[in-house]
C-alpha cells in the first residue's frame, strides 16, 4: 500500500465514520433543534474530506473540479436549509420567529404580542 | 474491490438512521431526516462516480445536492404555517 492509498483510505474513513456518527445522533438526540446541529458536520467534515480524497486519488481534473461543486452547493445549501427549517419549526411552536422578551436575548429584537 | 466501493458500503448504512428519523416524531423533526438523507445521497453519489470511473456520474450527485435543497426549502416553507 503505497502513501497515496493509504491517504485515500483514511480520508475516505474519516467521511464515512463522520457521516455514520452524524446520521446516528440524529436519532438518539430528541431536540429538532439539537438535531439541526447534526447537519454541519457531514457537510463542514465529511464532504471537505472526501473531496480531498478525490484530489489525491485524481489529481487536478474534471472529478475534482465537480467535486469542488458538490462542496460548494452543499455548504451553501446547507446553511439555507437549516435556518429555514429551523425558522418554520420555531413559527410552529410560537406563531412567529422573533424572540420572546422574557428569553432575554442580548441585542435580538423582541416580538411583543 | 476497492476502497471507494467499500466505503460506499459502509456509506449505505448511514441511511438507514436518517429512515429512522423520517419515519418518527412530528413533521419538523421528520424535515430533518429527509434533510441529511439528501446529504448523504449526493456523497454517496461522489463515491459511487470515483468508484466506477465516471466523471459524468458526478452530475448526478450536484443535481442531487441542488434538487435537495428545492425540495427540503418547500417543506420548510409549507411546514411553517400550512401543514
Amino acid at each position: 500500500m503505497n502513501a497515496a492509498t493509504l491517504a485515500v483510505t483514511v480520508l475516505l474513513a474519516i467521511a464515512v465514520l463522520v457521516s455514520l456518527i452524524c446520521c446516528a445522533a440524529l436519532v438518539i438526540v430528541k431536540d429538532v433543534f439539537s438535531r439541526m446541529h447534526f447537519l454541519a458536520p457531514i457537510t463542514c467534515i465529511s464532504m471537505p474530506a472526501l473531496l480531498a480524497a478525490v484530489v489525491v486519488q485524481e489529481g487536478w481534473g474534471q472529478a475534482t473540479l465537480k467535486t469542488i461543486l458538490v462542496l460548494f452547493v452543499l455548504l451553501m445549501v446547507n446553511a439555507v436549509l437549516t435556518h429555514a427549517t429551523a425558522r418554520a419549526a420555531r413559527i410552529r411552536e410560537f406563531g412567529h420567529w422573533l424572540p420572546n422578551p422574557k428569553e432575554n436575548i442580548p441585542g435580538a429584537s423582541t416580538h411583543s404580542a | 474491490m476497492t476502497v471507494w466501493l467499500v466505503a460506499a458500503e459502509v456509506l449505505l448504512f448511514a441511511l438507514v438512521p436518517c429512515g429512522i428519523a423520517a419515519f418518527r416524531g412530528t413533521p419538523i423533526e421528520r424535515l430533518v431526516g429527509l434533510e441529511m438523507g439528501g446529504i448523504v445521497q449526493a456523497m454517496l453519489l461522489v463515491i459511487l462516480a470515483e468508484a466506477f470511473h465516471r466523471p459524468s456520474t458526478y452530475d448526478l450527485a450536484l443535481a442531487m445536492a441542488l434538487l435537495a435543497f428545492g425540495g427540503g426549502l418547500v417543506f420548510a416553507r409549507f411546514l411553517e404555517r400550512w401543514l
